[in-house]
């Protein structure tokens, strides 16, 4: 008998329609590992995801899903948590449709440090539309959109998250699913904003016009650009500029979460308390 | 439908129809227990093949990095696994210097 994900996906749906060594099935069986492993029932969770690649993400599994427009994922969550604060709300976003088109929704979602577990599946690349350049295509790659060789500057989507707010943030990549899964079991354990960074490889569209035509060569790319957070901070500056560290990158349990704060609001309305004021918060500005 | 029951006592499996032959599993292979097959019926020319049965050593790696849902290794519990040997290893290479096929096909 080995692990059953069997009874977390839709059967019909299989085989999944993504390319050939898709980072997205490693994560997306860490996924399910993480809330087998959890114990939650399938009626309490609730998988919310956005167009792309990632889009399919909840299409395959047999929770209660929204498949959603696009980079809104954040916004439906939000609802939904507020709407049933006792069950799970998970997102699944790319990295353009978390950080591009949808990038408002997470920086606020972070802001607010509502409890939404969200999956930031990073490639790189747009890879469902075929290679044009992501807020975190690396400088220098060739793209559709920049066949010159792409200049943009790109986001480190964790320290953004960080600054943003969000309570608990890591990164993993799909070369340790073990590890990513466990990242997937601590951020959804959390209370607060989760946001999981999880590095995946589209040697479809990034890899074929940079080297990196193989599933293998592009996971031993990723590889080679991330460390392990202890690893990382012994490096020196010069180093780190070319690392992302992996881990769990800021974790606060104390940090006020959203839902708890709404239902001080619910009681000011039901008249059980009286108006919220600034000396309800530590702090001020 | 899957087969989650290992058949007759079986370390590893597969289930071809959900293999899309991307070669991962074969390269994170430490004992080289697969390879891939030519088969003309597959979108890439290839299918898994478990080569070497007998030499799985229940690392997981497979199981755990296909993103395809399309392989399964037993319960440590359940199973006694074989150790690593150097002919194993020495296999795993051979595999992998052969761009994953199958040996001597």
């Amino acid at each position: 008998m080995a692990f059953n994900y069997d009874k977390y996906l839709r059967l019909e749906k299989m085989p999944t329609l993504w390319c050939w060594g898709c980072g997205d099935g490693v994560i997306l069986k860490a996924f399910i590992r993480a809330v087998d492993e959890l114990g939650w029932s399938k009626d309490d969770v609730c998988v919310v995801s956005g167009i792309g690649c990632s889009g399919r993400f909840s299409s395959y599994v047999d929770f209660n899903t929204v498949h959603t427009t696009h980079g809104r994922t954040i916004a439906f969550a939000t609802g939904i948590k507020l709407a049933n604060p006792s069950k799970h709300v998970v997102c699944v976003a790319g990295d353009g449709d978390a950080l591009a088109i949808g990038g408002n929704h997470t920086i606020h979602g972070c802001r607010r440090n509502i409890d939404i577990n969200f999956i930031l599946i990073n490639n790189f690349i747009y890879g469902l539309t075929n290679s044009q350049t992501s807020p975190t295509t690396p400088q220098g790659m060739w793209t559709v959109s920049q066949q010159a060789g792409n200049i943009d500057p790109t986001f480190d989507a964790c320290k953004l998250a960080i600054a943003a707010g969000a309570s608990f943030v890591g990164r993993e990549t799909v070369n340790d699913p073990r590890k990513l899964e466990k990242l997937f079991i601590k951020g959804f354990e959390h209370k607060g904003f989760s946001f999981l960074e999880a590095l995946s490889n589209c040697h479809i569209n990034l890899g074929r016009k940079n080297k990196m035509a193989s599933a293998m060569d592009n996971l031993a790319w990723i590889d080679s650009i991330t460390a392990s957070k202890a690893k990382y901070e012994k490096m020196d500056e010069d180093e780190k500029l070319n690392i992302f560290p992996t881990g769990i990158l800021y974790h606060n349990e104390k940090a006020a979460e959203y839902c708890d704060m709404y239902e001080e609001v619910k009681k000011v309305h039901q008249g059980k308390r009286k108006t919220i004021t600034q000396n309800d918060f530590e702090k001020k500005i | 439908m899957s087969l989650m029951v290992a058949p007759d006592n079986t370390p590893v499996w597969v289930n071809e129809n959900r293999c899309k032959a991307c070669d991962i599993c074969v390269s994170v292979c430490p004992a080289g227990v697969l390879a891939m097959r030519p088969e003309a019926k597959s979108t890439l020319g290839a299918m898994i093949e478990i080569v070497a049965l007998e030499d799985c050593i229940g690392c997981m790696e497979c199981e755990l990095t296909c993103p395809d849902f399309a392989i399964y290794v037993a319960d440590k519990k359940e199973f006694k696994f074989a150790k690593l040997t150097d002919q194993a290893k020495a296999r795993a290479k051979a595999i992998a210097d052969n761009k994953y096929r199958v040996l001597g096909a």
